[in-house]
């Protein structure tokens, strides 16, 4: 039965449907035994625990064993510098949104999560509508647009700096161009949060321009010419044919945007450093590391890590929901 | 389905052997092992080390062979990480705390009994044995001394300005950078962007030292006490002082984005004529020497003294649950008395060692020469005061504030707080950082 998805597994009740349905089937072969059908019912739950454990375990030791721990350390005033330990409730939290650097932190994730979600979702689907066409050129373009989604952050991150850093490739292209003065593009507090969203968006450009294609190659041809038949424009075909079709890569790229503006860090440790100055740059993954492991505050930070699960969980469901509730009405 | 018994077994067991050689691989970065000449059961010691362009992966092979040749009976296991406070503490946190490691504060670790105490019988060859001391036992072996910061000069600049010696007072100070800046030339290349912040505080740390220092050495004690505060007059003062440097155009301000190496490398390039850095850029100075003629000062005080801060220890300290911490310390010992060792880190890092009878090599190099003469001129005027930024020890800033200081000095610079912002700011955070 090795490779075989457990809804296609046949059952002595019958066969399991893809959405948990259940259709009745005639009893399989060799079935007829009560005995036999049970002793291979539970040589079968077996088998498939015995190959899930691994990855149960990972998961259960690396993620969910590690979150409950993070969830009662936040609970305490745990230092790293400190023998004692103490309950102190639900005091972290209080302080959390009492603490103006933090409510800075806040408003840096958001305005990074708005402009990670919205930019590449847009630009990728403009991009995968151009390049929604057979060639090697076509094909190439799509390459071109990927690969900096396989490269590590870090790495972009290494790159772009050495680009927009003060002395760097644009500013002296602009001085050559004959701007004096230049935008100090990650010294400058009030422009280095844009650099910073604008090479997150860099990256994950090639990401929407890929489901985008994925979407658009889904879209029945026959529909379009019909539409067009009909004497339809090119907007008009778009939004009355292809944009209902691509729905579900409009969900998925969004949530996966979102998820990715709030865990932003790589890129700020790299980059900023959560600077120029106080905070400017700070986002809430960044706060976490820097409160629980720079400063030994491991309660406190646990709590902004909670915080943090807290908000990617709410806002990624309340997406989804709104998302699928959306693919369904059109 | 039926699985025999036999093949369940085996199957667990390949699931656990699998399971067992993932988890294994969830571990420090390791390195070279120096193995003991001559034993046959040597305890195996590890010994956690950082690597830069002046402190290379030779250079650490070469001095832990060279002390292990001298204590019979130790494996020395070389762990490359960062000298960090914040990796120190994740590798005790994680249980792979290192048996022996250097120049890390030993702020916190030793509070918490993670680490072994010096006597003053195995300090007895140190010029200082207590530099850094908590509580008055010392953590670190105080093997050296470096002045941060001392000002590096442009003498072509200079010149150029028709400035003809280095200033002694603050006025004079403020009289050569308006010089400079009126011969086309930007005074201070102060700067450090991202990771490198801290290298843009050296120039407010240098302010703080002459003016605050010199007066009350023990301020930062007194900080920790809760008896001062950073909105204190004088601390104000000083911050003011800082703005004003800026406001007037005498700071390369395009430094905030510039990485450390890269801000070295804007003062070799001339982009302005005075860099104030640590006495390690001696030794960069002497290993590649700039286009120009460089000279060195201690930052000026309005009193007019030329005030060194320095900060002595950067030593080996050695983890209390050590496999066997007597041996642990005979070879962090051996290594920090080493005298080639000792020479090395002179020629590679521009160290001023503060082990009695020790004499440096006679092929340091001219700004090593100069930087040693300032040191021991201050030293025996009384101009010298802690480093307050890199102390350690009682009285020294608590775990993760320096960073938050650190980007404060940015705000202050490039005007986003003002002086009195600034202090509150800092007494802000110093509350939060030691809650």
């Amino acid at each position: 039965m090795q490779g075989v998805k457990n809804h296609d597994r046949p059952t002595a009740a019958g066969l399991r449907g893809p959405f948990g349905s259940v259709k009745r089937a005639r009893p399989p072969i060799g079935a007829s035994r009560p005995v036999a059908a049970k002793r291979r019912r539970e040589g079968g739950t077996y088998r498939f625990l015995v190959f899930a454990l691994p990855g149960m375990a990972v998961y259960v030791g690396l993620v969910l064993v590690p979150m409950v721990m993070a969830i009662g350390t936040s609970t305490t005033d745990r230092n790293g510098f400190r023998p004692a330990t103490h309950f102190v409730g639900l005091r972290n939290y209080g302080d959390l949104f009492s603490d103006p650097a933090y409510l800075l932190t806040l408003r840096n994730t958001l305005i990074l999560t708005a402009i990670v979600t919205i930019v590449p979702n847009v630009l990728g689907l403009a991009i995968a509508q151009l390049l929604d066409r057979r060639g090697w050129a076509f094909n190439a373009m799509r390459a071109v647009f990927f690969v900096p989604v396989v490269l590590s952050s870090v790495v972009v991150s290494v790159i772009w700096e050495t680009i927009i850093t003060d002395d760097g490739l644009l500013n002296r292209v602009l001085r050559g161009l004959g701007v004096a003065h230049p935008p100090g593009w990650l010294s400058d507090p009030g422009i280095a949060l844009y650099s910073v969203a604008s090479i997150m968006c860099w990256q994950m450009l090639g990401l929407c321009v890929v489901i985008y294609l994925a979407g658009l190659q889904g879209v029945p041809q026959e529909l379009m010419e019909a539409a067009a038949i009909d004497g339809a424009s090119p907007v008009a075909r778009f939004r009355a044919v292809t944009w209902p079709m691509i729905a579900p890569a409009v969900t998925i790229c969004t949530v996966l945007l979102m998820i990715g503006g709030f865990k932003a860090y790589d890129q700020v440790k790299v980059m900023t450093n959560g600077g120029p100055g106080i905070g400017t740059t700070t986002t809430l993954a960044f706060d976490v590391v820097v409160t629980g492991i720079d400063g030994a505050h491991i309660g406190y930070g646990a709590a902004k890590a909670t915080l943090l699960l807290v908000l990617i969980a709410a806002v990624s469901f309340a997406a989804l929901r709104l998302l699928r509730r959306r693919e369904v009405e059109l | 389905m039926y699985v025999p018994r036999g093949t369940r077994l085996r199957t667990a067991a390949a699931v656990a052997v699998a399971a067992a050689l993932a988890l294994s691989a969830c571990t420090v970065g390791d390195g070279n092992v120096t193995k003991a000449s001559g034993s046959g059961s040597a305890v195996t010691l590890t010994f956690l080390t950082f690597e830069n362009p002046n402190l290379t992966s030779e250079y650490w092979d070469a001095a832990i062979a060279r002390a292990s040749a001298k204590v019979p009976g130790v494996t020395i296991k070389k762990l490359v990480g960062t000298n960090s406070t914040a990796y120190l503490q994740q590798l005790y946190a994680s249980g792979q705390a290192p048996d022996i490691m250097t120049s890390i504060s030993p702020d916190g670790f030793a509070q918490k009994g993670e680490l072994a105490p010096w006597s003053a019988d195995e300090m007895k060859n140190f010029i200082d044995p207590h530099a850094g001391a908590i509580k008055g036992q010392t953590y670190a072996l105080s093997f050296n001394v470096q002045p941060i910061p001392l000002v590096y000069y442009n003498k072509d600049d200079f010149a150029k300005a028709g400035i003809t010696t280095a200033p002694k007072t603050y006025a004079e100070f403020l009289d050569d950078c308006a010089k400079l800046k009126a011969a086309g030339i930007i005074p201070l290349e102060i700067g450090g962007g991202g990771k490198d912040t801290w290298a843009a505080a050296f120039g407010f740390g240098a302010i703080v030292s002459s003016d605050m220092l010199t007066k009350t050495p023990d301020w930062f004690s007194k900080r920790a006490a809760g008896t001062v505060k950073f909105s204190d007059p004088d601390f104000v003062a000083a911050a003011q002082k800082a703005a004003d440097l800026s406001k007037k155009g005498y700071i390369d301000t395009a430094g905030l984005s510039r990485s450390y190496s890269d801000v070295e490398q804007a003062f070799r390039d001339k982009k302005a004529a005075m860099y104030p850095m640590g006495s390690w850029f001696s030794a960069s100075l002497d290993k590649n020497k700039p286009s120009f003629d460089v000279g060195v000062f201690g930052w000026p005080s309005d009193a007019g003294q030329n005030v060194v801060p320095v900060v002595t220890g950067g030593g080996l300290m050695v983890n209390s649950k050590a496999k066997d911490v007597g041996l642990a310390k005979k070879w962090a010992l051996a290594f920090a008395e080493d005298k080639a060792n000792l020479d090395n880190s002179v020629l590679a890092d521009g160290l001023i060692i503060g082990i009695k009878g020790y004499t440096p090599p006679a092929n340091v190099g001219a700004m090593y020469t100069q930087t040693l003469d300032i040191y021991q001129k201050a030293q025996q005027s009384g101009q010298t005061v802690p480093a307050w930024m890199n102390t350690a020890g009682d009285g020294s800033l608590p775990p993760g504030f320096s960073d938050q200081l650190n980007a404060a000095i940015v705000d202050l610079i490039t005007g986003r707080k003002s002086p009195q912002a600034f202090a509150a700011y800092l007494d802000q955070r110093y509350a939060a950082a030691t809650r």
